[in-house]
């Protein structure tokens, strides 16, 4: 026998002998009459929008046949499906332009994902246990409506609360609009590692309180304070292509870009030269610099206007920023913070930014309008190769929703802590497309707050830490079989919505959210007063207010075949800034940054950061995800924690060996990568792994960070401090397999490592 | 192909993109712990100095489809072979997984199938049909997307032209915001590929040893 | 051997749900099948059929007489392997093409009433594949260009007007192909059609 045949026949024996045992080949299945026309083996391209994060990049998917197993009155059969294959960048997209993140290539696996939720659910067991049992849609609706109008019969609707992803879509707003009506508080938005901090801070330097777009094709030079802007922060995407050009789009011309922080990001590699400094005093840093541009006369201090005006001593000069006096705060030489501001000052057009780490803080907003005044005061805001603010639409003029806003929502930590404390207790909880459980320091207790919480409905598609406490879970559709919908915060010179009508039919017996909420509210005793029947027709009373880009083609069509709308808005459409309205909130001036936990005890700065993978875990889920090799570290389905090697070795430590990382708050065990791009008192965790709940590919998998957090919060704005903890670690074994490196030595490992 | 090393910000889009497209399996955490995961195209790292003064440099790194491929000779039954328009080809019918052309690559890009992949349903919707399934005891590596090639010729030859420079875009090329990979024909001197491969920043992986690779990486420039 | 086949069946636990949190979210209902898909061969006997290079007779579920609808100039290109133009699969019809004319033609004929029932019921007919290539074999092959080459059906498929159930007739081997290819001076490189 040859070895091919060998193999083919070892293979039949061993699949075959699989498959025997476990269930019914294919072909025994009906088939169902296909419902669309579809030609077979032909591609076809629709536009979609991808979900992931806030950057709202426009997507364009290759649809193709594809036999698809389905259930159809109870009937378990064969149907041929118009089904989604492939995920790319739309070329044209304002925001994108043709280019897709890691993980927006991976959401496809979301649709297809074989742990999806397909139908609605009712708690059938103890809370948190997971036993379901199956529900129809008139059921689970028709409890829900009873829920609510339980409250409502006891005048008491201001127990109904919702926690959401955060955005400022059309999704948001209705569900803002559905709380209002219904007299609720507004939805909570808590992103782990959410920009509040900067949005607050552009609201008072510049009367713009969003997140800003940067003009990177056009810089002269880049100064990065902490912002992962080509992985994970803002609008990564669209930050890429800027950078692609800048680098090498200019021929003769090529940008250079410094990045500060004290861990090297994935951004931080791409740096010419990469400055670390001590965490939470970038903002120092920041103002040293436009001490010395003053100083020398490149821009006067009145360029800085409103933005300088906020820094406590900016119109003397900040002579408390003296090169010195930055060296001894930031731990920066002095000499390199004169040659960094020679370099921001001499080229036109520069631009600084700050994002992530040096605003989880608590001193943050401090950081944040520093940085805001730096730039307004070399000329950076809105001019080219400068930063901008994308206009926004105004979404309640735009869809024409007049009735009652909800009025502000209380925090999640405020929340859990009422609800624990006897202060005003949540009796119905909605939950979508959050996982705060996951998310938020233990000690803020949100999970034992939401434990007694009479009745939690969630509409995830996934069980989670947090879903897996509800009573009632009523599934979306994924993103690909539902209308989707964005208003891109930044990453575009002109404002954008992007909108895809679904790309396929849904696989499973799920609703879109959207539509669901809007049947809540028809069936309601008292019908809330929401002027759309579907969301779709919301979309569209938002679409006909805007002009078409294209002749004869209304824009709500125009914009359906494109993926996005794009363009100037007309009057009354846009968000109006804010400048000037808001009374003057005074000066602000430095402050050391405050970090939970001795010096002596815990002797390390503790940096979490979202996983380039997984962001803040809610993409744990996806295999592809889990097997893409980390950029710096190479590990696969791990966690694990960065090390300096001076660090290490004094505490005897090698890469993959077990340690133990503790806080004030909690412990966790994982191990170790022993790394140069980290400064020697700190370490770094990424975010994403360690889930309990969450599917077959991430239960059980990894550490989270965020167990380890102390609930400190940014001064000004209540926003989770999340670098502001401080940790020990040791040792406490050797590598025990847990940490997966696709670098390193040969692929296949020889033979006595197999039987590890 | 070339990879513009100033642009490339290791971000792994090109990594995915190419598991989407090319229907290769995941094969777990057990798989991937003794070293049998599969990834087409990797971007490797490179460190550089020591605290404070470090340095990091990212390298995607595919199949190279070296003129002089080193996989070529060594294969047993001509499974690895070069085509008329200069690709190195896997041919999946005819390999019988000696595995030789894995130790003769000195780039690393070739990977075994140890088992059946399997998706967990309904993953397999998602499939590519335009690719085949590779089965248990197969090499498979970087095609530069072959099916797009044959798609884009079928395509052009319908509408009676030539393919033009640009038109054909491997998965990980389509997939790159910051375009650090470029693909055309390098046969023809006025591609955009041909014209980056002039360039003096360009260089290729491990070209002493002979094996005229095909990939052209542009270095990253450093600050004047 | 003994040994794979004990793997095979270690594979069959791994397979089944990881948690409990996955039953209650998707039960397996009755006749569906399992929750993975592989490469490999769903039974033995198709393993060693494959192995063995036979094929099964296609038993179709129903006797559709092409020479009839030849006969009655219904171009098999325009109206029921309408796909065959435009890319690479032919397709084969589904009910509702059927019903498109069969609504009203020859509705007496009990093979037409078992249609109509069929469509009634949302059921589509299970043809069979008659030509068509072995997963193993990795053609990629694609009808449009070589019927823009005007390559004839018959070419390939024989005769099939003068057939009720269509019969593999025409063994499509490699030599088949690769003499086909050279007499008309197109690509026999192995990545042609193999990729």
């Amino acid at each position: 026998m040859d070895r091919r045949s060998f193999i083919k026949l070892t293979a039949i024996t061993g699949t075959s002998a699989t498959l025997a045992g476990c269930g019914n080949p294919e072909n025994q299945l009906i088939r169902f009459i296909p419902a669309e026309d579809i030609v077979p083996g032909v591609a076809v391209w629709k536009p979609g929008v991808c979900p992931l994060c806030r950057a709202g990049c426009g997507l364009t998917v290759r649809v193709m046949d594809a036999d698809a197993e389905v259930v159809r009155d109870g009937q378990a059969g064969i149907v041929r499906i118009a089904a989604a294959k492939k995920l790319e960048g739309a070329p044209d997209h304002p925001v994108n332009r043709g280019g897709l993140c890691p993980r927006g290539q991976a959401a496809i696996q979301i649709t297809y994902h074989p742990d999806r939720i397909t139908q609605p659910l009712r708690r059938a067991g103890e809370r948190g246990q997971g036993r379901y049992e199956a529900v129809s849609w008139d059921g689970a609706l028709t409890e829900i409506v009873s829920r609510l109008d339980a409250l409502e019969g006891a005048g008491n609707q201001r127990a109904l609360a919702a926690v959401t992803q955060s955005g400022r879509g059309h999704r948001s707003a209705l569900i803002g609009r559905f709380l209002g009506a219904y007299g609720a508080p507004g939805p909570i938005a808590y992103e782990l590692f959410g920009d509040e901090v900067l949005r607050r801070a552009n609201g008072l330097s510049f009367g713009r309180q969003q997140l800003p777009t940067f003009d990177l094709a056009n810089a002269r030079y880049v100064l990065s304070l902490g912002a992962d802007f080509l992985g994970t922060w803002n609008s990564p995407v669209a930050q890429s292509v800027g950078y692609g050009r800048m680098r090498q789009g200019r021929p003769g011309l090529r940008g250079a870009f410094t990045q500060v922080e004290s861990r090297m990001s994935q951004t931080g590699a791409g740096a010419d030269e990469w400055v670390p400094v001590r965490p939470g005093t970038e903002g120092v840093l920041a103002l040293g610099l436009a001490n010395l541009i003053m100083a020398a006369q490149l821009h006067p201090a009145s360029a800085a206007g409103r933005a300088g005006a906020l820094i406590e001593g900016w119109n003397a000069g900040l002579a408390n920023y003296a090169p010195r006096e930055v060296e001894r705060i930031t731990g920066l030489a002095a000499a390199r913070v004169e040659r960094l501001a020679r370099q921001l000052g001499d080229a036109r057009p520069a631009v600084a930014m700050v994002g992530g780490p040096p605003l989880a803080h608590s001193n943050g907003l401090f950081t944040a309008l520093a940085v805001n005044a730096l730039n307004a005061l070399i000329g950076a805001v809105e001019q080219p190769g400068g930063m901008f603010f994308t206009p926004q639409l105004d979404v309640a003029t735009a869809s024409k929703a007049s009735g009652s806003v909800a009025s502000p929502a209380p925090t999640i930590d405020r929340l859990a802590a009422d609800g624990l404390s006897g202060g005003p207790a949540t009796q119905v909880l909605l939950v979508d497309g959050a996982n705060p459980v996951f998310t938020t320091p233990r000690a803020w207790r949100v999970r034992e707050a939401f434990e007694k919480i009479p009745y939690i409905a969630s509409f995830s598609s996934f069980l989670d830490e947090t879903s897996i406490l509800s009573d009632l879970i009523l599934p979306d559709h994924s993103f690909l079989e539902s209308w989707t919908e964005a208003l891109p915060e930044s990453g575009s010179m002109v404002a954008v919505a992007s909108v895809a009508p679904p790309v396929m039919r849904p696989l499973h017996q799920t609703r879109a959210t959207a539509d669901v909420l809007l049947e809540i509210g028809r069936r309601l005793r008292r019908p809330l007063d929401l002027p759309w029947q579907t969301f779709d027709e919301m979309l569209a009373a938002t679409f006909a207010g805007l002009p078409s880009a294209t002749a004869d083609v209304d824009a709500w069509t125009d914009a359906q075949a494109k993926g996005a709308w794009a363009g100037p808005l007309p009057a009354g459409l846009a968000v109006a800034g804010t400048a000037g309205a808001s009374a003057a909130p005074g000066t602000f001036a430095f402050t050391a940054p405050l970090f939970d936990g001795n010096a002596e005890q815990y002797p390390f700065y503790f940096l979490p950061y979202p996983s380039n993978a997984f962001l803040d875990g809610s993409l744990a889920h996806l295999p592809w995800l889990q097997e893409m090799p980390d950029p710096l570290s190479s590990a696969m389905w791990s966690s694990w924690v960065e090390i300096n090697p001076a660090t290490a070795e004094r505490l005897g430590i090698g890469t993959g060996d077990v340690v133990e990382v503790a806080s004030a708050h909690g412990a966790l065990r994982t191990a170790a990568v022993i790394t140069p791009g980290i400064a020697p008192d700190m370490v770094a965790m990424p975010a994403g792994q360690g889930h309990r709940t969450f599917t077959r590919y991430a239960s059980g998998r990894g550490e989270n960070p965020v167990e380890l957090l102390a609930p400190v919060t940014d001064a000004a704005t209540a926003a989770l401090a999340w670098a502001a903890t401080r940790v020990r670690m040791s040792r406490v074994g050797p590598p025990d397999g847990r940490l997966i490196l696709f670098a390193g030595g040969m692929r296949e490992h020889p033979a006595g490592e197999h039987q590890r | 192909m070339a990879a513009d090393l100033d642009r490339c910000t290791g971000c792994g889009a090109c990594v995915v993109a190419c598991h989407a497209e090319n229907n290769i399996s995941t094969v777990g955490a057990g798989q991937a712990a003794i070293g049998r995961a599969k990834h087409w195209l990797r971007v490797e790292r490179y460190w550089e100095g020591d605290f404070p003064n470090v340095g990091l440099k990212f390298v995607p790194v595919m199949c190279q489809q070296c003129d002089n491929a080193p996989c070529e000779p060594v294969c047993p039954t001509y499974a690895s072979h070069h085509t008329e328009d200069g690709l190195n080809a896997q041919v999946y019918n005819r390999c019988i997984g000696t595995r030789y052309c894995a130790n003769a690559c000195p780039y690393n890009v070739r990977f075994f199938d140890f088992f059946n992949p399997s998706w967990e349903k309904p993953l397999q919707l998602q499939l590519n049909p335009d690719v085949s399934l590779r089965e248990v005891g197969v090499m498979e590596k970087c095609t530069f997307c072959v099916q797009r090639i044959r798609g884009t010729q079928i395509q052009a030859k319908a509408e009676d032209r030539e393919v033009r420079d640009g038109e054909i875009q491997p998965a990980c090329v389509q997939s790159c915001g910051a375009r650090a990979l470029v693909f055309g024909d390098l046969a023809d001197p006025e591609s955009e590929v041909s014209r980056l491969s002039r360039s003096p920043r360009g260089s290729k992986l491990l070209e002493d040893l002979g094996t005229q690779p095909k990939v052209n990486y542009l270095s990253r420039q450093s600050q004047a | 051997m003994c040994l794979a086949a004990f793997a095979g069946s270690v594979g069959c636990r791994l397979f089944e749900p990881a948690s409990s949190t996955t039953d209650s979210a998707a039960p397996l209902l009755p006749g569906q099948s399992t929750g993975v898909f592989t490469t490999a061969r769903p039974t033995l006997a198709g393993a060693l059929n494959d192995f063995f290079g036979r094929r099964p007779i296609a038993d179709q579920p129903l006797e559709f007489p092409h020479n009839v609808h030849v006969g009655k100039q219904i171009m098999c290109t325009e109206y029921c392997h309408e796909s065959v133009t435009k890319g690479p699969v032919a397709g084969l019809p589904s009910v509702s093409t059927c019903m498109i004319c069969h609504a009203a033609i020859a509705t007496d004929r009990p093979r037409i009433q078992q249609l109509a029932a069929l469509s009634e019921k949302g059921l589509d007919l299970q043809w069979a594949r008659v030509y068509g290539y072995a997963t193993e074999a990795r053609v990629k092959f694609n009808h449009a260009p070589h019927i823009r080459a005007k390559v004839e059906c018959a070419t390939c498929h024989g005769d099939v007007g003068e057939q009720t159930v269509a019969q593999r007739n025409v063994d499509l081997n490699m030599g088949f192909c690769v003499n086909c290819h050279n007499a008309n001076n197109a690509s026999v490189d192995c990545l042609a059609c193999h990729f």
